[in-house]
């Protein structure tokens, strides 16, 4: 019983602070600019608030470090793609450089 | 001429060969970033030809390869300084990119997640991510439908790590544009990541 009552309690704050903090679309785009910049107090303060009401954000925010931690280290790995399926240098333009390298070299 | 770098008493290199041994390695570094075949064999030209220019300088420091790439990275960063300056990337570009249909709700929650876009628990760590055989086809499919410069941006910053700065000089754009760019590029790019690395294995 008061267990439901606390529970209700917490979901009223929430919801609460959810009508008056910054909206999803808007959060989202602090967290980009977190990664770019140091966010002033008053923004660390609601994302923080807006984070601890709403899990979809914080999955947002995790996913951006994923991102950038597994291209870093991958491309520390490999910069220039080697596994990729980008194509390769036409054969067209690897004549036309060679000749351009053999003309300069005359 | 000075002794070349790595067989003191030989002749100069066979650029021609180098065309053949690194050419592709350079072309795929290049239109990785520039998302642009013809700009990305120009600079590769150019890249060589700076080589032949600068050979006597190179002095057998590091390998041929780190060198080449060395002298493209300039290349790619003067291709892009050139066309911002033709063509200034304007506020609207990318916008459809602001995915308004994720945050687009018929109650009263308009501007939050709709439940249909929003992330899901992914359960992965990166060491997962980095081992996929997939991972640079899968990030370079999801980088294409954005506007190149959104994309070039988003791969200066997170593959190569340069800076902000470094970023606004070469694109031509103020630190705001950027932040604008790269949220974009990473609002598509996490829900397109999602689908392909998350969704399908789950689904199979």
């Amino acid at each position: 019983m008061t267990l439901s009552a606390y529970q209700r309690f917490k979901h009223a704050i929430r919801w609460w602070l959810l009508r008056r903090l910054p909206t999803c679309k808007q959060t989202v785009k602090v967290i980009s600019e977190s990664m770019e910049r140091r966010l002033s107090l008053r923004e660390r303060v609601t994302v923080k608030l807006h984070l601890w009401i709403c899990l979809w954000c914080v999955w947002y925010l995790e996913h951006l470090q994923l991102m950038r931690d597994t291209i870093r280290s991958k491309a520390s790995q490999e910069p220039n793609l080697e596994s990729s399926s980008l194509p390769p240098l036409s054969s067209e333009a690897r004549e036309r450089i060679k000749l351009s390298l053999s003309q300069q070299r005359d | 001429m000075s002794a070349p770098p790595r067989t003191p008493q030989s002749q100069p290199p066979d650029f021609s060969a180098w065309v053949d041994q690194h050419g592709d390695y350079l072309y795929k570094y290049a239109i990785f970033r520039l998302r642009d075949g013809s700009a990305a064999e120009d600079c590769v030209q150019e890249t060589f030809l700076a080589a032949l220019k600068a050979y006597r300088g190179f002095e057998g420091r590091g390998s041929e390869r780190t060198w080449l790439v060395g002298i493209l990275k300039h290349k790619v960063t003067d291709h892009f300084r050139r066309v911002t300056r033709e063509a200034p990337i304007g506020e609207t570009e990318g916008e459809q990119f602001e995915h308004n249909e994720f945050f687009t709700r018929t109650d009263e929650w308009t501007n939050h997640w709709n439940a249909d876009h929003a992330p899901s628990e992914w359960h992965a760590t990166p060491e997962e991510l980095v081992e996929r055989t997939d991972f640079w086809n899968v990030l370079n499919n999801c980088l294409s439908p954005l506007p190149t410069r959104t994309a070039s941006a988003f791969t200066l910053r997170e593959v190569d790590g340069l800076t902000s700065e470094q970023i606004c000089e070469a694109l031509n754009i103020t630190v705001n544009n950027l932040w604008v760019m790269l949220h974009r590029a990473r609002l598509h790019l996490r829900n397109c990541l999602e689908i392909n690395w998350f969704t399908k294995e789950t689904t199979n």
